[in-house]
């Protein structure tokens, strides 16, 4: 009789993320923190352990001592592709290795097992199919062109052709946080800090391919940070910094693995920087703020990389500003929801998660939440405006460039910009609305539906926000 | 019938005195059994590539990276690691009081029988052979370390009840969906522990020395060689402790400090 053919494969799995599989004790304690659990209702199927259950199942049907001894057993197809799915309704915030009574490195696991997956034909999930091509060809997930990596840029900020510093801006701050871009550079200008940036030589760090799995399709974010890490190089940069948690995750842990040894530069988040020049005295306080703010640590700063308290020593250094923290904060922080390709791929339940991330913003009765990630930030603000809450939301950056005494605003956006283009604490800038679309031929919404949201941000302005908009 | 086993031409005495002739058969088979498992493992988990490799790990392979990646910070952080995280279950602790507790019963009860059998056996040959003792030798080996014997057994028992406990009323996750291979485990560590602490009985109610000499034995309690529970409590207990012990759920007692190990202690001590 012929035997089967095993129903999976192992690849991209190494022998130790296999040993992990069977490591799990099932204590459960993954699952009372998966923030996707809990934003599915506490579905049982996407809890960490259920996963880690399943596919050990799967392995052990295929490859297992009785599948040795008599053949594979044959899982069906659509196992496998619930279990694609399940896996990918996951950030791969971390939170379930953190706390790991085995010690298994999750967010690996699931990395490779997505690969496995990708391989096999079942993943990715949704839109996250459309990365390769996007990052692959356009060197950024947003359909943007290369020669606007600059278009934020404003003429009072000045990059300088060569400096041993550089800013690696980001696809995000780049293209849609233009704010960030701008705080960050007019910072670095006020700090008397000579820096460059790559601009149209400048590629997506690739992160996007690399949480969702599908790092080996072209080899896009190999070559992406090969690209990037040899242009840094080749323009003399001894430090680079990122305002960017997602891209200097990728820097620091990706990039590395994928130059084959260290970087030829240091890689720095720009709230370590911060926190750097506060120690050295040069940064000063022209304003102040009387808010009571709490910090949302993103998974790729904090839990991934181990950055906490840079982010807070600069907030506590601010005048007037009242630092509150959230029950879950640091190792143990919820994720915001958008991270391993879920905002992307799965919106809804990116949503469900910011909504209870908000929550915890909600208990600690604070007016304003930072973050230190543009992409946390876009996420969190749909969670506040789903939720309607009034808490202001924004970058410690930004935060800290109007506490410095300067100008967040951006170029004038243009009608419909995204949301998150401009400063949410500082509300000085409105976004015109977005001109009324030609009618189309297609059959018409019931009268009853609802009227889509309006994009623009709220315009009422706090006291103490500057209320000059001469950008 | 002797009064003791014959090798090499001197007399080795024990307190069980369960069947030789059975009890060494099925302790060489389960042991086999064992590295039969552990190598059906190794095989399995050798079939992933180890990063930067090309070609899969194999059995061989995959041992020599477990080991490799346990000592390649030095042998001194190595047993900071296997000392706080293996043996004392450090990132349980953190996380789960009740539950360490659980394992801690459970794992240093099960390891502290294992050490008092290994340390009996050494010491029935001990006597004979390096000080060419009689039966008394290890008659009073064999009392000094009962008292630790029934410490280390009511731990394992309290773990047991504990575990079983806190799956039926305490949980405060919902138990996960795959469960008939927990009920294996808990349901063969039960008759282990229930015919464990029957055999005990029935040994307990002889005196040390009566119970290592055959012919005091028969005479005192004619039911005990032979007697079915006590073998059956032998027997069961090498096939479901030893030679199972790579195929069931049971195996991350092995596979779970390993990782631990191999990733230097898990998130918090890479990430403090």
């Amino acid at each position: 009789m012929a035997r089967n053919k095993p129903a999976i494969s192992l690849e991209n799995l190494t022998p130790t993320q296999l040993m992990e599989y069977d490591a799990c004790t099932r204590c459960g304690e993954c699952v009372k923190y998966c923030p996707t659990y809990n934003a599915r209702n506490k579905d049982q199927a996407i809890e960490p352990r259920d996963k880690i259950l399943r596919w050990r199942e799967f392995v052990n049907k295929s490859y297992g001592w009785k599948a040795k001894l008599f053949g594979p057993d044959a899982i069906p197809p659509e196992e496998i592709k619930k279990f694609t799915d399940d896996l990918y309704n996951c950030t791969t915030c971390g939170m379930c290795g953190t706390v790991c009574c085995a010690g298994i490195d999750t967010i690996e696991l699931w990395e490779a097992t997505r690969a496995n997956l990708v391989k096999h034909g079942t993943g990715p999930y949704g839109k996250q199919s459309l990365f390769p091509k996007l990052i692959g060809e356009g060197h950024n997930p947003y359909l943007k062109q290369q020669k606007d990596r600059l278009a934020w840029m404003t003429p009072d900020i000045k990059i300088a052709d060569k400096s041993d510093i550089a800013y690696f801006i980001g696809c995000t701050a780049g293209y849609n946080q233009q704010v960030l871009g701008v705080s960050t550079a007019r910072i670095l200008n006020k700090l008397n800090v000579p820096f460059m940036v790559l601009g149209e030589d400048e590629w997506c760090c690739a992160s996007a391919l690399i949480r969702t799995g599908q790092q080996h399709l072209g080899d896009v974010p190999k070559q992406a940070a090969l690209h990037n890490i040899e242009a840094l190089k080749a323009r003399g940069a001894k430090r680079v910094i990122f305002a960017c948690a997602g891209c200097f995750r990728a820097a620091k842990i990706d990039w590395p693995k994928a130059y084959g040894k260290p970087l030829p530069f240091e890689a720095i988040h720009m709230s370590q920087f911060l926190a750097e020049q506060l120690d050295a005295g040069k940064i000063k306080w022209e304003k102040n703020l009387e808010k009571t703010i709490t910090y949302h640590d993103p998974c790729h700063l904090g839990r991934h990389v181990g950055v906490f308290e840079e982010p807070r020593k600069v907030l506590k250094s601010m005048p007037g500003v009242k630092l509150v923290e959230m029950e879950r904060n640091r190792h143990e922080q919820r994720c915001c929801g958008a991270g391993g390709g879920v905002k992307a791929g799965i919106p809804d339940l990116a949503l469900g998660v910011a909504k209870d991330r908000m929550g915890d913003v909600k208990a600690t009765g604070a007016e304003v939440l930072i973050s230190t990630c543009p992409f946390c930030r876009r996420n969190l603000l749909d969670g506040r405006d789903d939720l309607k809450m009034e808490t202001r939301v924004d970058d410690l950056v930004v935060l800290t460039a109007n506490l410095m005494g300067l100008s967040t605003d951006v170029k004038p956006p243009a009608p419909g910009a995204p949301k998150e283009s401009i400063s949410d604490l500082f509300r000085t800038q409105t976004i015109p609305p977005k001109p009324p679309e030609p009618p189309k031929e297609a059959p018409k919404a019931p009268a009853s539906a609802p009227a889509p949201a309006p994009k623009e941000a709220p315009k009422d302005t706090p006291k103490e926000a500057p209320k000059n908009n001469k950008k | 019938m002797t009064e003791g086993l014959e090798i090499f031409g001197r007399t080795v005495f024990d307190t069980l005195f369960i069947d030789w002739k059975i009890m060494v058969p099925v302790a060489v088979f389960s042991i086999i059994m064992f590295f039969v498992g552990l190598y059906l493992q190794l095989d399995k988990w050798g079939r992933g590539v180890p990063e930067g490799a090309t070609k899969p790990a194999g059995a061989w392979g995959t041992l020599k990276l477990i080991v490799h990646r346990i000592f390649e910070r030095g042998i001194g952080p190595a047993l900071g690691i296997i000392i706080l995280d293996g043996l004392f279950q450090r990132r349980t602790w953190r996380r789960r009081k009740t539950e360490w507790l659980m394992h801690i019963l459970i794992f240093w009860g099960w390891v502290g029988l294992f050490m008092l059998t290994v340390a009996a056996a050494a010491a029935e040959f001990y006597g004979p052979f390096i000080l060419n003792a009689n039966y008394t030798f290890f008659a009073n080996f064999w009392k000094s370390i009962e008292p630790l014997n029934e410490l280390f057994a009511y731990m394992l028992t309290a773990g047991i009840v504990i575990a079983v406990i806190r799956r039926i009323a305490f949980a405060d996750v919902p138990p996960a969906r795959f469960t008939s291979v927990d009920w294996i485990a808990i349901i063969g560590i039960g008759i282990v522990v229930v015919t464990g602490f029957w055999a005990q009985g029935l040994r307990g109610s002889l005196g040390v020395e009566e119970r290592m000499l055959i012919s005091a034995y028969e005479a005192a309690a004619p039911s005990f060689f032979n007697n079915a529970v006590v073998l059956f409590h032998e027997v069961f207990t090498l096939l479901f402790c030893v030679a199972y012990l790579p195929f069931s759920k049971l195996f991350h007692m092995l596979v779970t400090p390993l990782i631990i190990m191999i990733n230097k202690g898990g998130y918090v001590e890479v990430n403090p």
